[in-house]
């Protein structure tokens, strides 16, 4: 059965349709790229993911025993958070809120905590503060927490923005690692088209209206394809 | 040292503002965190003018201030979260609406009925002295649910506090947590305000947290330290309110400053990147700064210890006007103090802790009784042992209702408040004087002699005070006078037969003219040809001077004595003197 499975959703708020006709799905391990134009539905189809937005119509299901607290997510930086005083090991153990019983964390979720760190290469860095980080080493401790949260899904919104390229090419290996060796599916929303055809299997382009879905070889063979990428050529 | 903790544990209204201050601090501290981090500082600020307004309407309608404004508050609260959820409006200029919107409808009500008394400046400035059991009861209930909460949901706090869309993916319910944390501001707030005043009570909650950020790098130490900074600032500002006079709440705000400067020099120290030169001197200097912390703290438990030794009776008077009294009563048999330093305004008094000891341990006390000396009503009902001659000067001279004048401005329906310048008739004072007088004589026997004597001469000076100004009420032919200013004049008034014109009724302490009251008072002055226009001692003159451009007058100034200022009190004046000026003014104002 599919992680997740979306059929006919059309996505919008407030009586306007922002997306429509909708169809993928997920299946364990894959890498799905979700791109698109500004303003063409990729953040709305994240909330709906994530279940803090109704769809429009259509179906939009969590499959596999997937319930919708237990995705992964990483979201978009908010400038609060750039001076936070947070010690990084307070930071990723806050991506085990959802397991919590009772009033503190248990041990195991401190144990689980503590393998994410080693997972990313931040262990070192647990008692460091959050806000003295650089850019990169921040992106980290946030997946770490997303991964505290999740066994099978991770959902990433824009994950790189605002990263130097060598950051980024970085970051991108760790999130391929993630999928390949630790057989966690991931979602990654994305600007970065070039990256996303060497990194995903799938990809889900969303443009005014519509949306094209099929694996990475397929999506090479589209139209759609063809029609972006001569315009960021020509451009 | 010793004789301040004695200073702590004799005094009850000592022990309950410490119980109260502490735990407020505490909880200040607490919700603090969260709030200066999601960026809500000003929340605190918004509440504390929303709470300003539902005072001044529940004075108005005389309904119990806090179990009225506790409720407006959190409604503000939500209404201002509500806002920032829909994201029309957002966070700043949402709480700047709310604020000063607030803030206006309290003025306007007060203005428009009882004016600025003394509960409205208690609320405003704070007055943590006069804290009440309720209010213990109260701030420890609040407190222990605030820590309980605050415990309990740490780490929900913490989640939604660094980053609320992922806590709200993960299935935290957000809006309730921040619910949570309005509902309990808002209660701090209100209670709060009570002791550092609606001004002040904000910064409780900004302060500390800002303080330990600039050292802590971890959410659990920014939690612990900013209760430490925000309780030991509390208990800091205390002491140095009562050593050095100062009020309460100002204060505990100073210190908080103080504390801020340190750390953040303290994390600057210890921030210094490698390459700089003083890196190798870091742990140096970060000792060198703990230790200027360290003393600075210290510094007000130290120094200018006052011991009270007492052989001679003590007399202490609220206002100038009694405190003169006392003065040419006693001679130099007694200590004779005035709680009013010179210079002071009376409407925007407040007693200091040494002015509560200095109530608390005197032979005699005289006051007015009136509106702004509420709180010593409170405070004489508290005392225990009553073993002290009390004046209260409106039980002496037979009351008159505050009057309203034509084209005065306020007080639309007749308010039952009886006007408590009774000093303000020469008349008036010499039966004051006889009060006083008996009321020393009989904590003191051995000089009564003395005391009869000295009172009888200065009574006798009055009564020629008395008949020259039915004198100069004969030559005035029904003129009009023209105070564009607070009228404590009533009793003179009344008593010599002058008309009077004035802008505001005597207790009132607005300075803020209408423009109809401005107006009625220039034409009365052109009218009637009238070259002065009065001003009250003290006051400002605004007014005055505005109603004198407009007639083409001067401003002369009338001494109500019931304040006196700094230089007049050094040069001696007294209130025959201040008196006598009154009657030269008067005279160069008849036309």
């Amino acid at each position: 059965m599919a992680l997740i499975e979306c059929k006919n959703v059309a996505l919008g708020y407030e009586h306007q349709l922002v997306a429509t006709d909708i169809n993928f799905q997920v299946e364990n391990g894959d890498f799905l790229c979700i791109v698109g134009e500004n303003g063409s539905g990729k953040s709305t189809l994240v909330k709906a993911i994530l279940g803090l937005k109704e769809t429009y119509s259509g179906h939009l299901h969590l499959g596999d025993g997937l319930l919708k607290k237990q995705i992964g997510y990483l979201p978009q930086q908010t400038t609060a958070q750039k001076d936070f005083p947070a010690s990084v090991s307070e930071v990723v153990l806050s991506g085990c809120l959802p397991g919590k019983k009772g009033i503190f964390y248990s041990r195991e979720q401190r144990r689980r905590a503590e393998e994410n760190m080693q997972k990313l290469d931040i262990l070192p860095l647990k008692s460091k503060c959050y806000r003295e980080l650089s850019g990169g080493q921040q992106q980290r401790v946030l997946l770490a927490r997303a991964l505290c949260s999740t066994e099978k899904l991770l959902l990433l919104d824009e994950p790189v923005t605002g990263l130097d390229p060598l950051v980024t090419a970085e970051f991108y290996s760790l999130i391929a690692k993630i999928n390949r060796e630790f057989g966690i599916t991931v979602l990654m929303v994305s600007h970065d088209l070039a990256s996303c055809l060497g990194l995903a299997t799938h990809i889900l382009h969303m443009h005014g209206g519509g949306a094209f879905f099929g694996t990475v070889e397929a999506y090479r063979q589209s139209d759609i394809y063809r029609q972006f990428a001569e315009g960021s050529s020509h451009a | 040292m010793r004789e301040l903790i004695l200073f702590f544990t004799t005094h009850a209204f000592m022990q309950r503002a410490l119980l109260v201050g502490v735990l407020i601090s505490l909880c200040c501290a607490l919700l603090g965190v969260s709030l200066v981090l999601k960026r809500f500082s000003m929340i605190g600020d918004g509440l504390s003018h929303v709470g300003f307004g539902a005072l001044a309407i529940a004075c108005a309608a005389n309904v119990a201030p806090l179990y009225f404004s506790i409720p407006i508050v959190i409604a503000a609260a939500f209404l201002l979260l509500a806002m920032n959820e829909r994201g029309r409006l957002k966070g700043d200029a949402a709480i700047a609406l709310i604020s000063t919107g607030a803030l206006a409808v309290g003025v306007m009500v007060t203005s428009m009925t009882t004016g600025m008394n003394v509960d409205i400046y208690n609320y405003m400035f704070g007055s943590i002295l006069a804290m009440s059991r309720g209010d213990v009861v109260l701030s420890v209930v609040l407190s222990a649910a605030v820590i309980v909460l605050f415990c309990v949901f740490y780490e929900e706090i913490f989640a939604v506090t660094f980053d609320e869309s992922f806590a709200k993916a993960t299935g935290t319910r957000v809006n309730a947590y921040n619910l949570l944390i309005a509902l309990l501001t808002a209660v701090t707030i209100v209670v709060g305000m009570r002791m550092m005043g609606a001004l002040l009570i904000s910064s409780l909650i900004i302060f500390p947290t800002v303080t330990s950020m600039r050292v802590c790098k971890s959410f659990k130490r920014v939690v612990l330290t900013s209760v430490a900074v925000s309780v030991l600032c509390f208990v800091l500002g205390l002491v140095v309110s009562v050593r050095f006079e100062a009020p309460t709440g100002a204060s505990v705000v100073c210190v908080n400053i103080f504390f801020l400067a340190m750390f953040s020099l303290l994390g600057a120290v210890l921030n210094l990147p490698r390459r700089s030169r003083l890196f190798p001197f870091r742990r140096a200097l970060a000792a060198v700064i703990a230790l200027l912390l360290v003393c600075g703290a210290a510094l007000p438990f130290f120094g200018g210890a006052k011991t009270s030794k007492r052989e001679k009776l003590s007399v202490v008077a609220t206002s100038f006007a009694p405190y003169d009294f006392a003065r040419a009563v006693c001679g130099k048999n007694a200590d004779v103090t005035m709680l009013l330093s010179p210079g002071e305004e009376i409407h925007t008094f407040e007693p200091t802790p040494n002015d509560l000891v200095l109530l608390e341990q005197c032979d005699v006390f005289i006051y007015g009784g009136g509106e702004s000396d509420a709180w010593a009503d409170e405070i004489l009902a508290s005392l225990e042992d009553a073993d002290k001659q009390i004046v209260r000067m409106m039980d002496v001279v037979e009351l008159q209702q505050e009057q309203t004048l034509e084209g005065m401005e306020g007080e639309e329906e007749a308010d039952e408040a009886y006007d408590e310048h009774v000093w303000t008739s020469v008349y008036g004072a010499q039966k004051i004087i006889a009060a006083v007088c008996d009321a020393v004589c009989k904590k003191d026997a051995a000089h009564a002699e003395s005391y009869r004597a000295n009172a009888a001469a200065y009574s006798a000076k009055l009564q020629t005070l008395d008949e020259a100004f039915f004198a100069l009420a004969e030559k005035t032919r029904g003129q009009h006078f023209i105070v564009g200013d607070r009228f404590p004049f009533q009793y003179f008034m009344n008593r010599y037969g002058f008309s009077f014109f004035a802008a505001f009724p005597g207790c009132s302490a607005e300075n803020d003219a209408n423009p109809a009251t401005v107006g009625f008072l220039a034409d009365k002055a052109r009218a009637e040809g009238i070259p002065v226009i009065f001003k009250v001692d003290l006051s400002s003159g605004a007014v005055a001077q505005t109603i004198a451009e407009a007639a083409g007058c001067r401003v002369e100034t009338l001494y109500s004595c019931h304040v006196i200022s700094a230089e007049d009190f050094e040069s001696g004046e007294t209130y025959l003197t201040l008196m006598e000026r009154n009657l030269f003014a008067l005279d160069a104002a008849i036309v």
